[in-house]
C-alpha cells in the first residue's frame, strides 16, 4: 500500500513538473508563433498579389476579409456571409443571411471590430449574439478581397482539398474577372521529390493567366514539359529570359492543358482538379453575393 | 552496469562510431528511412534529436535517485516528451522557415528508440557529466548518420544538395522513396561492419 502511494504520488508530481515546464514555454513562445503565421499568411497574399520585399505594397491596397458560415435552423440550411462594412469611423461587420436558392433572407449589424474579427472565437461570440438557439452556425471558408483605390484588385481564397496523401493547403489569387493571377501551395505532404514538385515554380506558374473560361475545361496531360516553357515558368527566380522570349512563350502556351509531374499525376491531378472547382464555387458565390449586396444597399467597404 | 569508468573523449567516441545509432544500434529506423529525403531535413531533425537526447539525459541522471523502480519507462517517457514539446515550441516560434519543413517529425522524436535506451542503459546509472556527453556523442553519431543518409539519397534521388542543383539530372528516382532508405541503411551497415573488421584483423595481425 506504502509502496503504491509513493508510486502515484511521483508520477503525480513529474506529470505537474512536466506540466508546468510545457505550459511556461507555451506561454512564453505563443506570441511569435502566431505573428510568425500571420507574417506567413501575409506574406504568401502579397506575394501572389506580385509584392515583395524589393517591390512593396502599395499604401493604397487593402485587404478585407469576407467570412462565409454554414446556418442550420432545423433541416433549413442557409448561408451567412460576414461582410465588411463601412460604418462609423472604425468600421464593421454585417451579417447577410443567403438561402440555397441565392435568395436575401436577413441581415444583422455584428458587433465585432475589424481587429477582433481576425480570432475565431471573437468571431463566435459576435455571431452567437445574432443567431440564437436552436440555430446552430458552423465556419465554411474565407475569401480575402485586395481593394486599391476604390477598385477591386484581386480575390485570394485559401483553400484546402483531398492530394495523395492529405489534404493540399492552397492559396488561389483571381483577378475580378476570375482569371488565376497565382497559385501557392501554403501545406502539404506529398512525397518529396514527387508529388512534393507541386509547390515548385515549374508546376504552380502553369496555371497563372489561365482564364476563368479557360480552367473551367482544364485537363492534365501527360506529356514531358517543354524547355523554354519551363524556364519561362520559372523566371521569377532569377533565370531571367529577354522581355521579347518571354510574351512569346507565354503567347504559345496559354491555352495549353496542364504538364503532370512527372511520377506524381495523382497530384498534378488533385491541383488541377481542386483549382478548377474552387474557382467555379467561387465565381458562382461571389455572383450571389454581389447582387444581394447591390440589392440590399449594403454599405461594403470592399 | 556500475557506473561508467571511461573518458569525456571515449563517451563522445562512442556515440558516433563504435556504438552509432544508425549503423550499429540499428535503433530509430523509422526516421532514418523516412525523413532522410534532403541533407537538409536529416541535420534539422539530427540537431532536434540531439538537444532532445542531450537534455533528458542530464534531466534523468540529475533525478536518479528520486526515480521509483516500478514507474521509471513512464517517467522517462515523461522527460522525453516535455522535452520534445519544449523543442517544437522553440523551433516552431524562433525558426519559422526550418519549422515549415520538419514539424511533423519533431513530434516524432517522442519514440524515438535510442533516445529511451540511454535513459534506461546509460543516465539512470551514470552522473549528469558523463551523461551529457553520452548524450552529446548519441546525438551527434545520430546527426552524422541521418546526415550520410541524407546526402546520399537526395544526390542520387533528385541530383541536388542542400536544395542546390549539383547533378543537374535525376539519376535513380527511386531513391526519395522510403524503400530506397532501407537499401541505404543495409549498405552504410555493412561499410561500418567491414571497417570494423579490417580494422581488429590488422591490429590482430600487428599483434602476432
Amino acid at each position: 500500500m506504502k509502496e503504491l502511494i509513493r508510486i502515484t504520488t511521483s508520477l503525480t508530481l513529474s506529470c505537474l513538473i512536466a506540466g508546468v515546464v510545457m505550459g511556461s514555454v507555451f506561454i512564453l513562445t505563443d506570441k511569435a508563433k502566431r505573428h510568425n503565421k500571420q507574417i506567413n499568411i501575409s506574406q504568401t497574399m502579397l506575394g501572389l498579389l506580385g509584392y515583395d520585399k524589393d517591390n512593396p505594397s502599395p499604401a493604397d491596397l487593402e485587404l478585407y476579409t469576407v467570412y462565409r458560415y454554414i446556418i442550420e435552423d432545423g433541416a433549413v440550411k442557409t448561408l451567412g456571409y460576414m461582410i465588411p462594412v463601412e460604418t462609423g469611423a472604425k468600421g464593421g461587420f454585417e451579417l447577410v443571411i443567403i438561402d440555397l436558392a441565392g435568395q436575401f433572407v436577413n441581415r444583422f449589424n455584428l458587433n465585432i471590430t475589424p481587429e477582433n474579427a481576425a480570432e475565431p472565437p471573437e468571431r463566435k461570440a459576435a455571431l452567437n449574439a445574432v443567431l440564437k438557439p436552436p440555430k446552430r452556425f458552423t465556419y465554411a471558408d474565407s475569401t480575402i478581397i485586395a481593394k486599391r483605390g476604390d477598385k477591386r484588385m484581386a480575390y485570394l481564397l485559401p483553400g484546402a482539398f483531398p492530394g495523395f496523401k492529405t489534404f493540399i493547403h492552397v492559396m488561389l489569387a483571381l483577378d475580378p474577372d476570375f482569371t488565376i493571377i497565382g497559385l501557392d501551395i501554403t501545406e502539404h505532404e506529398e512525397d518529396p521529390g514527387l508529388g512534393g514538385e507541386i509547390q515548385e515554380d515549374y508546376f504552380k506558374n502553369q496555371f497563372k493567366g489561365k482564364s476563368f473560361e479557360r480552367t473551367r475545361e482544364l485537363l492534365v496531360i501527360k506529356e514531358p514539359l517543354p524547355k523554354e516553357y519551363k524556364q519561362y515558368l520559372e523566371s521569377g527566380k532569377g533565370k531571367e529570359l529577354l522581355k521579347g522570349v518571354i510574351d512569346a512563350v507565354r503567347a504559345k502556351y496559354e491555352y495549353k492543358d496542364i504538364y503532370a509531374l512527372t511520377g506524381a499525376t495523382i497530384s498534378s491531378k488533385a491541383v488541377t482538379n481542386g483549382v478548377k472547382e474552387m474557382t467555379s464555387k467561387f465565381a458562382y458565390r461571389l455572383n450571389i453575393m454581389d447582387s444581394v449586396i447591390e440589392r440590399q444597399h449594403i454599405p461594403v467597404a470592399f | 552496469m556500475p557506473a561508467t569508468t571511461k573518458t569525456t573523449s571515449q563517451l563522445l567516441f562512442n556515440g558516433i562510431l563504435s556504438e552509432n545509432p544508425i549503423f550499429r544500434l540499428a535503433l530509430s529506423m523509422c526516421p532514418a528511412v523516412g525523413i532522410t529525403t534532403t541533407v537538409m531535413n536529416g541535420l534539422l531533425l539530427g540537431v532536434a534529436v540531439l538537444f532532445v537526447q542531450v537534455f533528458s539525459g542530464c534531466t534523468i541522471a540529475a533525478i536518479k535517485n528520486h526515480i521509483h523502480p516500478r514507474i521509471r519507462i513512464p517517467t522517462y517517457t515523461l522527460t522525453i516528451a516535455t522535452w520534445v514539446t519544449v523543442i517544437d515550441l522553440i523551433l516552431a516560434a524562433y525558426l519559422p522557415d526550418a519549422y515549415k519543413q520538419m514539424g511533423i517529425f519533431v513530434k516524432l522524436i517522442v519514440a524515438f528508440a535510442i533516445i529511451t535506451m540511454r535513459l534506461e542503459t546509460f543516465a539512470c546509472k551514470n552522473t549528469v557529466k558523463s551523461s551529457f556527453w553520452d548524450g552529446l556523442g548519441m546525438g551527434l553519431g545520430f546527426l552524422l548518420g541521418m546526415m550520410t543518409l541524407g546526402f546520399v539519397r537526395e544526390l542520387l534521388g533528385m541530383g541536388t544538395l542542400f536544395g542546390y542543383d549539383v547533378l543537374g539530372v535525376r539519376p535513380l528516382l527511386f531513391f526519395v522513396l522510403p524503400a530506397a532508405g532501407f537499401f541505404c541503411v543495409g549498405f552504410m551497415m555493412a561499410i561500418f561492419n567491414y571497417v570494423e573488421l579490417a580494422y581488429n584483423r590488422s591490429k590482430t595481425a600487428k599483434q602476432s
